[in-house]
């Protein structure tokens, strides 16, 4: 389906939203690389990682990651765990969490709401 | 009640969240502030068409110095392949910008993408100055931040229409900001 098709060669994306998110950048010139990355949160006694979050895009010209995520709101209580805790060994980091909802808007605005492949299936729990 | 009032419309529209007054208000407001900040400069507010026509076309007329108005119009993102790709102006300002003093005018700020855009072209035109000034800030999904000098209202994460504000080119012609809720049964 080429509504799908990733708007960049070479970059898979996971969900849909993603590949739809990417072209609206693209749409609006803003320069942004994909799960670029990944950031470790927790290290067990040995020193190796248990636990690490990748944000879905950086914006390299603002210097911000962003998080996009098409989960119910009661599903993403660990994504928002993960963040909090990025937030605190990596205080210098920005990033953004672009949610269902806000998704939701952003696709009613562009008129993308009969496309039911970005936003209705929700995600299952990633990064 | 008027002929663009709630119970005109289809149930999509939820209850008023600005009303007339209200709206009116803050106009007034912005325009008294504007007035006294560019009183003696050359002033040129610029609006991106269509959503802020009814906001321009008060907030003018709720200023007291001499000002000029421009519009433009940007490629809308959308569904289509035909309305993909990269934006552009669809529509150009008639008026010279450079060593002038420039607002540039919106209805709502949401992402911030559309606002960066214009600004940064805007600015390509080296205005003596440039600022930007909008009727609805939401900023829940701002991804990229920008300046704004006069603000109207914040507003929360709803989806709003009327006053200029549409979806899908409808409801635009309300008086005054309805939220918007999509009937879900319709599609």
């Amino acid at each position: 389906m080429a509504k799908s098709a990733s708007p960049r060669p070479g970059v898979a994306f996971v969900h849909p939203s993603e590949a739809e998110f990417a072209r609206i950048l693209d749409f609006y010139q803003i320069a942004w690389e994909y799960e670029p990355r990944t950031f470790e949160l927790r290290w067990d006694g040995q020193g190796n990682v248990v636990e690490a979050f990748t944000p879905d895009f950086y914006l390299p010209e603002q210097d911000l990651y962003i998080e996009l995520t098409t989960m119910e709101q009661r599903l993403i209580t660990k994504k928002h765990r993960k963040l909090r805790r990025l937030r605190e060994l990596y205080p210098n980091v920005n990033i953004k969490l672009l949610n269902r909802s806000d998704f939701k808007q952003m696709i009613l605005k562009y008129g993308l709401d009969d496309d039911t492949s970005l936003i209705g299936q929700p995600q299952e729990q990633s990064a | 009640m008027n002929s663009t009032s709630p119970t005109s419309w289809p149930g999509d529209i939820g209850p008023v969240f600005l009303t007339e007054e209200q709206i009116q208000q803050a106009v007034d407001r912005l325009g008294a502030q504007i007035s006294q900040d560019y009183a003696g400069k050359d002033l040129v507010m610029v609006g991106i068409l269509k959503g802020v026509l009814f906001f321009m076309a008060d907030l003018l007329r709720a200023i007291t110095i001499p000002v000029t108005v421009d519009f433009l119009a940007i490629a809308r993102y959308g569904p289509s392949e035909q309305t993909r790709g990269v934006v552009h102006l669809t529509k150009d300002l008639t008026e010279p910008l450079d060593g002038r003093h420039v607002l540039f005018v919106e209805d709502i700020i949401d992402t911030g993408l559309t606002t960066h855009f214009i600004m940064r072209t805007l600015r390509l035109r080296q205005p003596a100055s440039l600022e930007a000034c909008v009727l609805l800030n939401r900023n829940r999904r701002r991804i990229i931040d920008v300046d704004l000098a006069y603000v109207g209202f914040e507003i929360p994460d709803i989806y709003v229409v009327g006053y200029g504000l549409d979806f899908k080119e409808q409801y635009r012609n309300l008086r005054y900001i309805v939220k918007f809720e999509p009937d879900e049964t319709a599609r």
